[in-house]
């Protein structure tokens, strides 16, 4: 009987030990894979619109060099344009401009914004970023990327943009 | 269906040869290259937000930019990966029933021919070119731009810097000398349109090569390694680099022998894939950058 016992514990401890390592095994499940589905295949959507203006539209309205800062060129796709602002030979903030014609959702989250800089609505997103939405579609976002960029720099950065010159951009 | 940017990311290797390969050469670069690994990872150390519902937005939206073909991303990688397994495919074959084994230096030294030296300086020709075209694709530049590549490289940082390193040290310097870059250009001159096309590196990337015709593509290949070798020049005077420097340091990291110099160019040739693996880097901090100010 004593036995029979025995083997009936085994077998379910060498069965839950088979179960765990099966389950141990398997890879969980990607959280993009829903993503990765939605922007694939034929019929997926495109990331940027063919309406986003080119990013090279975008350039002339960014701050120029100055006071030991150096506004230097990173990227230039359609409907995005940004510059890295080194001093230093660091780089301590990321500027850029996009076109949300391409991502709408971008300008909704300004709809909330209770706060304005040169009289544009403005967000803060997370914590190293600062945004303003000019025309209703432009973007300007000013992000910290070194613990001496605070707020207040990013803050006076984007008064730095041509932002009069941008709203006026078709 | 390839493979999705966050699985490339996730995936890339911490160990091996292409990662030793590259550490080795922190002596040329300190602390520039940190081996940069998984998406979520490398999404709070480029944006240095924290919070998961944000660091999950800034994923999805550099996901969807990837997967837009019309944004120039994917054409890049593919790229990086050709140009790395086109100019290790030499001897593949005799290597096969070494896969899955543990890869030695002497046990592999037989099976390693070094290449030819027009062939070793195509490849690095080439390389170079790749880096030039994969850049504009990546950034959003005109494919021919060489003038704004060259102001950007005086800009590379981080695993950017890196491949250049490695480029300049193993597709450079230990397999041709420290002239090099004169050697790379004066077989260039001296060269038919028909040796380009002959050429594996080129055969496997040279759709993506500016040019109308073999003759324009040659021209392009001369004309961006002639203003870059000024850059390259710099970067080994500056950092005193030589041969043995880089060999030494290697040794210190792969398994080498120092007195097989002719084999070490070959090897690395073969198992590092620091192109792929830096070109992945670079593609996930661009798009990730992009994709952050974007949201």
């Amino acid at each position: 009987m004593a036995a029979m016992r025995w083997r009936t514990v085994l077998a379910s401890l060498l069965l839950s030990m088979v179960l765990l390592t099966g389950a141990c095994s398997t890879q969980a499940p990607s959280p993009y894979e829903s993503i990765q589905q939605e922007t694939t295949g034929r019929n997926a959507p495109a990331a940027v619109s063919r309406e986003a203006l080119a990013g090279s539209n975008f350039n002339r309205f960014f701050p120029a060099s100055a006071n030991g800062f150096d506004v230097v060129p990173a990227q230039e796709k359609q409907g995005f344009a940004e510059y890295k602002l080194n001093q230093g030979g660091t780089t301590v903030a990321m500027l850029s401009i996009n076109d949300t014609v391409s991502n709408p959702e971008s300008a909704q989250k300004f709809a909330d914004s209770t706060e304005q800089i040169a009289g544009y609505p403005t967000v803060d997103i997370g914590s190293q970023q600062t945004a303003i939405l000019v025309s209703d579609r432009f973007q300007v976002k000013v992000q910290s990327r070194d613990d001496s960029f605070v707020r207040g720099d990013r803050v006076a950065w984007l008064e730095q943009f041509d932002l009069s010159g941008l709203s006026r951009l078709e | 269906m390839s493979k999705p940017i966050y699985d490339l990311v996730d995936q890339l290797p911490t160990r091996g040869i292409t990662v030793m390969s590259l550490r080795a050469l922190d002596f040329v670069i300190p602390k520039q290259w940190d081996n940069l690994v998984g998406f979520d990872h490398t999404i709070r150390t480029v944006t240095r937000e924290t919070d998961p519902a944000l660091v999950k937005q800034i994923a999805e939206r550099a996901i969807a930019l990837y997967n837009d073909k019309s944004q120039g991303y994917q054409r890049a990688l593919w790229l990086y990966q050709t140009v790395d397994s086109a100019s290790g495919a030499l001897g593949t074959a005799a290597l096969v029933n070494k896969i899955g084994q543990d890869i030695s230096f002497l046990g592999v030294l037989k099976n390693l021919t070094p290449k030819p030296e027009k062939a070793q300086t195509l490849d690095l020709c080439v390389k170079l070119v790749v880096e030039l075209v994969a850049f504009c694709q990546i950034n959003g530049i005109p494919g021919d731009s060489i003038g704004d590549f060259l102001k950007a490289l005086a800009d590379y940082s981080g695993e950017s810097l890196m491949r250049m390193a490695a480029l300049v040290c193993f597709d450079g310097l230990v397999p041709l000398g420290p002239s090099f870059a004169a050697k790379g250009l004066q077989t260039l001159k001296s060269m038919q349109p028909s040796d380009l096309t002959q050429n594996s590196t080129f055969k496997a990337v040279g759709s993506m090569i500016p040019g109308d015709s073999p003759k324009g593509q040659l021209h392009f290949v001369t004309e961006s390694v002639e203003s870059t070798r000024g850059w390259m020049e710099k970067f080994v005077a500056s950092k005193n680099l030589t041969p043995d420097a880089v060999v030494d340091n290697l040794s210190k990291f792969v398994d080498v022998s120092k007195d097989k110099f002719d084999y070490v160019g070959a090897f690395l040739d073969m198992y590092s894939k620091y192109y792929e693996h830096t070109g992945i880097q670079t593609l996930a901090r661009r798009l990730i950058e992009r994709a952050v100010a974007e949201i």
